[in-house]
């Protein structure tokens, strides 16, 4: 349901996504759990929307691209751009507001 | 229009407590779905270490509450999670939870939503923290307060120090720590941390919204002092989320369940389970028990409410 992304092919994913979401998580970081099963949902009301996810710990770069620092952090990209960010917890509800808006 | 699902027993809240619950229940062959508002585990899964927990010497929080869950789906207990309720009903003989998805009915309720972090009164901070897991390693090399001398505190520090915080301040309010001495053992041997009693945070000095440092006070002499600090991680202990209660089951002062020793409330068919009960001690080990209970006593209720149908 969701992709995986490694540093070395983070800058071309991007690039190459429409509409999509990524976010940034680490190994038992329970809020990163918590967003990752709220993104479950949150696909539901948006179908067809990618959601990408990042392990910060192993992938350094792709947190420094895309400036981030902490987890987890929901990027929104639209048209091969990120266009939002925001870290910390959603409901799917908010979260469809925050990408909508973006 | 929602669905309605039928269940027995319907399961507020999906930590220790719910989820033992739910394993007795399924082996009593009562249908029981849990609602968990956000994930299970409950507070357990911001444990780095849980090291008092039987049958395991050492295990992350969030590993063990896994396992229990694990569990919970071999035995075929349905599990809704990112749950918001939107309307409670459980004062008659039918019990019924409406959330933004679908309606829930049942024969008893079992409300086991413990306790969630006080925060700290600085909403304006954005280098506030409460989960050193989650945030901790953007402060590696950084100085770092800890505001709290519990078990959550020390643990905590401990593990801010494993991701390479410079230096940490931990206090605490009152005239001693309150965290196992082990833990304080473990964290107050390193050269990089201090530790003081008697003493809390009374305000923040921020430049261009970044925290630069924490006015620290003696509560005993009011003696004060400012700390350099690039952020704060604080863990005030808990408040119980009962919120959703007030005015549907007796409850202390403080938001605490009065519930009797066989977990029931003064609701029948509504038992309470866990960390959101008023008592003494709150531990994994007291929640399971506490879930254990409820399930048994919610068994004996369900089949004494048949009988008399």
């Amino acid at each position: 349901m969701f992709t995986t992304v490694q540093d070395a092919d983070f800058a071309s994913t991007v690039d190459s996504v429409e509409r999509g979401v990524v976010i940034f998580i680490k190994k038992l970081c329970p809020h990163c759990k918590n967003m990752l099963k709220m993104l479950e949902k949150f696909q539901r009301f948006v179908p067809g929307i990618h959601i990408y996810t990042v392990d910060s710990e192993e992938c350094p770069e792709s947190m420094t691209l895309a400036s981030v620092e902490r987890v987890p952090t929901v990027c929104v990209i639209k048209g091969g751009k990120i266009l939002a960010k925001r870290t910390g917890l959603m409901n799917p509800r908010e979260m469809e507001a925050f990408y909508e808006s973006a | 229009m929602k669905d309605t699902n039928s269940f027995d027993v319907l399961i507020l809240g999906g930590g220790i407590a719910g989820m033992t619950a739910a394993i007795y229940l399924a082996r009593a062959n009562l249908k029981a779905v849990i609602l968990e508002q956000a994930i299970c585990g409950g507070l357990c899964n911001f444990t780095y270490v849980v090291e008092n927990f039987p049958s395991y010497t050492s295990i992350h929080g969030m590993d063990l509450m896994q396992k229990v869950r694990d569990h919970v789906d071999h035995l075929g207990v349905a599990v809704e999670e990112i749950c918001e309720i939107e309307r409670l009903d459980i004062g008659g003989t039918e019990k019924t939870i409406e959330t933004e998805e679908a309606i829930y009915a049942g024969a008893a309720v079992i409300v086991a939503t413990g306790r969630k972090p006080i925060p700290l009164c600085f909403p304006e901070c954005e280098q506030v923290h409460y989960c050193s897991i989650c945030d901790g390693f953007a402060y590696s090399g950084k100085r770092v307060l800890v505001v709290g001398g519990g078990n959550s505190g020390f643990d905590e520090g401990l593990y801010l120090l494993r991701v390479g915080v410079a230096h940490i301040t931990l206090i605490e309010v009152a005239d001693r720590f309150f965290a196992a001495e082990s833990a304080q053992h473990d964290f107050l041997k390193h050269k990089n941390v201090k530790g003081l009693r008697n003493t809390r945070i009374v305000d923040l000095v921020l430049e261009r919204n970044r925290l630069k440092e924490a006015v620290l006070e003696n509560v005993n002499s009011g003696k004060r002092e400012k700390v350099p600090i690039d952020g704060i991680f604080a863990f005030l202990g808990q408040k119980p989320s009962t919120n959703f209660l007030q005015g549907l089951v007796d409850l202390d002062e403080d938001g605490y369940v009065l519930a009797k020793e066989d977990m029931s409330t003064n609701v029948p068919g509504v038992f309470s389970a866990g960390d959101l009960n008023q008592k003494r001690y709150r531990q994994l080990t007291t929640a399971m028990s506490d879930g254990t209970i409820a399930a048994l006593a919610c068994e004996r209720y369900i089949g004494t409410s048949r009988v008399h149908v």
